[in-house]
């Protein structure tokens, strides 16, 4: 057992997790958080393939990819959420 | 390396539409021009590149001079350049298109604004991931398709625009995440992410689940059955240009991945190529019925989408495991065929709605108005998508039956023929309409004549038939630079 | 299993999968996103453990900070709607469950199977740095060797905050009073503070954990304060500004990597003894957009006039 191979684990866990809410949940503010939950679980799939046993020093290749791949989620989550506040919107004022 | 400084095509096919996207979201009023001047400069440098690809074989770029693995390469070989010829010929004429449909009359300014940033945007994604060869830079690629895709499906703001936008946005991203996942486990055993590396690495468990993991994603985004649940209303909801950019182009990048995924990581079984197959012929069948039962002309051709979408996949798997290093290229053929005769097709089902004011099939033959050379664009590219000579389609489905007919694969044969013959009957329900006029008892209006609307998919939907005849030096094109790495 | 290190790591872990399924159980969409905030705190907690300070600053940041910003915006509009619209058969969620739980056990067999010191990139990393223009290998990573992906990734934001202010035009903002006064005299204090974190994330990022996008993330901190103390509302007059703040970094970053192309080189390959310099310069630039974006991105609708009709709401 290391820190990699536990949170190896616990990545993968967070990301079915994470896939199970975004075919089950009907909720759009949890499947958007579903999704969050899969890109948290991949970046920890990465942080760990740069993980090397102390006193290495971690790949830094994949830091940044995580990186780019969390700017690149925030940027989607801006626009489904910005859609879910639309479409309220929309039904909503047909309710009127 | 020492003569003049050679421009570097690959670059500029990607930064050029970036640039313009750009410019006409700076300048909004100026958006439609300056949008236009970089897809017409986008094609020229295209145009460059298949000169050159021509001339000296795949063309590479090492951005930044470090070289994959450690920078990122791209990659113009024959397939990558004749995609990136379908994307700028079908861009070039649904922008046409987009100036009829979206001008002063038809809709507002902020439609119209946005429309070029974000088209722009999309091609930057979409001749990107055709040059790439790194598949972190392919998520991020898929990224910008998916986000300027689902602006351009909910452009209208109607809302079942929004709610299929909606869904297509959760599928879109779940797809990207899937892939994600297995970027990390590719990273995770081979420590690298250039095509290169894939092809050299040996079998392992987390290749494997690297390989499950991208191929669930990609199918999710090119919509396979049945994980096309989110594409009828998507496509068919979207106003008529950008339903024909994201049925003509959008889903073909999940295709092409996946043909690249396919060549450079072998599948683990036989099992999975059989699989698919079959559910590309589910597809055909499952599609096809909705397709008859549709009520309305975008959704009727928006089904025909899932429906060509499974023939791919067929033509993928027609002569299985053996078979796949020349089944790409039937695939390739109905990539191609495909993108170039749904975007006429949308395009001219836009212009029956337009000029009809309505797009139920039912009532298409008690119109006032017939919108002739419209009609007459759907039936041509009916013909391709049908598959009949001597269209692109035609060949594309040719090269399928020979490939299954030499392996013996007589089922493939049958679902192919079952799935020309749903298609006839489907295309018939509205073509019948169009032929009608002893439904109406007042006199037919006449068409509002030659618009630059009517030309850009008349246009389309002839090279969709014509394009056929040069079958032949498309697929010898298509082969320059293959198997990777061999570069001359 | 003596390391009581290792079994920090271990309790983390089991408390990052309980709060995960919490995001997904819970009731109330209030206490779903706190769970959710608390969730990514962890995670990078989980991450520094793991020696990604960088990626932890920046999931901290951006991917809990602002997301949870977002998500709490984003239920403040829609409180209306009921919490669960339709209910899912048990059978559905049964499938599904066993579904999961395959993929999952299928992935963690492949994990485990794999040994976790494949050699990587580091060492070319480290053969190159010098020649990179940072000594900060993810900074180098982000900015020289893949800058072309950053320049992307740059690029998915604009099509962000294209597609927000598409989708959003003409809705009726919620008034900002109803998500919460931040006190004025707070904002002042904190923005100055912020100002100068998020400036110094920048300038640390070239030899340190930091850079342009946990510096954007602070700067946009700034930006989210300004919008929720009224002490900025956002003008029509502004828009053309704010497009600008947009693409700035981005046309700044392509221009760059294609102007060295032209003196016989290749793109993005910064001449060595300019590469420190036309980096801090891409940085600056790709930092504003980032906090002008990301900002944008949390206020949402374009500011435009408001008509008539609307204005009697």
């Amino acid at each position: 057992m290391s820190s990699g191979m536990i949170f190896g684990l616990t990545g993968l866990a967070i990301f079915t997790i994470g896939l199970f809410g975004a075919l089950v949940m009907v909720e759009p503010l949890r499947r958007v958080l579903a999704l969050k939950l899969c890109s948290v679980g991949g970046g920890f799939m990465l942080v760990v393939a740069a993980w090397r046993a102390p006193p290495e020093v971690a790949d830094p290749v994949p830091h940044a990819l995580v990186i780019t791949g969390i700017v690149v989620m925030i940027s989607a989550t801006a626009v489904a959420l910005a859609l879910i506040r639309r479409l309220h919107t929309l039904e909503h004022d047909s309710d009127d | 390396m020492t003569d003049l400084p050679r421009i570097d095509w690959p670059t500029l096919v990607v930064f050029m539409p970036l640039m313009g996207a750009m410019l006409a979201f700076v300048c909004p009023r100026q958006a439609a021009g300056l949008g236009l001047v970089a897809v017409l400069s986008t094609a020229a440098a295209v145009a460059a590149l298949v000169l050159e690809v021509l001339a000296q074989g795949a063309v590479v770029t090492r951005l930044g001079n470090w070289g994959a693995p450690l920078g990122i390469d791209l990659r113009a070989d024959g397939l990558s350049t004749l995609l990136l010829a379908m994307t700028a010929g079908v861009g070039i004429f649904v922008s046409l298109g987009a100036l009829d449909s979206y001008a002063p009359m038809r809709a507002d300014a902020r439609t119209r604004r946005y429309f070029w940033p974000l088209w722009l945007l999309l091609l930057t994604g979409l001749n990107g991931a055709f040059l790439s060869t790194d598949i972190f830079n392919l998520y991020v690629m898929l990224e910008v398709i998916a986000l300027a895709a689902v602006g351009l499906t909910v452009l209208s703001g109607r809302r079942e625009a929004v709610r299929a936008g909606l869904e297509y946005m959760y599928a879109s991203i779940l797809g990207a995440l899937l892939f994600l996942m297995g970027v990390g486990f590719v990273y995770l055993e081979l420590g690298r992410l250039d095509f290169a590396g894939l092809i050299a690495a040996e079998p392992a468990p987390a290749l494997t689940a690297a390989v499950a993991l991208m191929i669930a994603g990609l199918l999710l985004k090119s919509a396979l059955f049945p994980l096309h649940f989110w594409l009828p209303g998507a496509h068919a909801n979207a106003t008529a240009p950008a339903s024909a950019l994201l049925s003509g182009l959008v889903v073909k990048v999940s295709l092409y991945i996946f043909l690249r995924l396919t060549q450079y990581m072998p599948l683990p079984d036989e099992l999975l190529v059989t699989l698919m197959g079959a559910l590309g012929a589910a597809a055909i069948l499952w599609g096809g019925i909705q397709a008859l039962r549709a009520e309305r002309l975008k959704l009727l051709v928006a089904w025909s989408t899932v429906v060509q979408i499974g023939l791919i996949f067929v033509a993928f798997a027609r002569a299985g495991q053996l078979g796949l290093v020349e089944s790409w290229k039937a695939a390739a053929l109905l990539i191609l065929a495909h993108a170039v005769a749904k975007a006429a097709m949308f395009l001219a089902a836009g212009r029956i709605k337009d000029e009809v004011g309505h797009d139920r099939i039912r009532d298409l033959d008690r119109s006032h108005i017939r919108p002739t050379l419209a009609q007459f664009t759907f039936a041509l590219s009916a013909i391709s998508l049908i598959g009949l000579p001597p269209s692109l389609g035609f060949a594309g489905k040719w090269m399928l039956m020979e490939g299954a007919m030499a392996a013996g694969y007589w089922h493939w044969i049958a679902v192919t023929m079952i799935g020309t013959l749903l298609s006839v009957a489907y295309f018939s329900r509205v073509l019948a309409g169009f032929l009608r006029f002893d439904r109406l008892r007042t006199p037919v209006g006449e068409h509002q004549g030659w618009a630059l609307a009517d030309a850009a998919p008349l246009i389309l939907a002839l090279s969709a038939l014509g394009l056929g005849l040069a079958a032949a030096p498309i697929l010898a094109f298509m082969e320059i630079g293959y198997p990777f790495g061999t570069t001359p | 299993m003596a390391d009581p290190l290792l079994i920090f790591d271990a309790l983390l872990g089991v408390a990052l999968i309980a709060l995960a399924i919490a995001v997904l159980v819970v009731r109330d969409r209030f206490a779903m996103i706190v769970l959710f905030i608390i969730f990514g705190l962890m995670t990078a907690l989980a991450w520094v453990r793991l020696s990604a300070p960088d990626v932890a600053l920046a999931e901290a940041a951006i991917g809990t900070g602002l997301a949870g910003a977002l998500m709490l915006k984003t239920l403040h509009h829609i409180r209306a709607a009921p919490a669960a619209p339709v209910p899912v058969s048990v059978g559905v969620v049964f499938a599904n469950m066993g579904f999961c739980a395959m993929v999952f056990v299928g992935l963690a067999i492949a994990f485990m199977a794999t040994s976790l010191e494949a050699p990587g990139l580091a060492p070319q990393v480290a053969q190159n740095i010098d020649a990179s223009g940072v000594a900060h290998p993810v900074t180098a990573v982000l900015l020289n060797f893949r800058a072309y992906d950053t320049l992307m990734e740059v690029v998915v934001l604009l099509a962000a905050i294209i597609a927000v202010w598409m989708i959003e035009r003409g809705i009726e903002q919620a008034p900002a009073r109803h998500l919460g006064e931040i006190y004025r005299g707070f904002a002042r204090l904190a923005l100055p503070a912020i100002v100068v974190i998020g400036t110094y994330l920048l300038w640390v990022g070239a030899y340190a954990p930091g850079g342009a996008f946990q510096g954007g993330a602070a700067l946009a901190a700034v930006g989210l304060l300004l919008l929720l103390s009224g002490l900025y509302r956002p003008q029509p007059a502004h828009r053309p500004i704010a497009r600008l703040g947009f693409v700035l970094g981005i046309a700044v970053f392509a221009s760059v990597a294609l102007l060295v192309a032209s003196g016989g080189r290749l793109p993005f390959e910064y001449p060595p003894a300019h590469a420190k310099t036309l980096i801090l310069l891409i940085e600056g630039v790709v930092t504003i957009s980032i906090a002008v974006t990301l900002a944008a991105l949390f206020h949402g609708r374009e500011p435009e006039a408001i008509p008539v009709s609307e204005t009697r709401a």
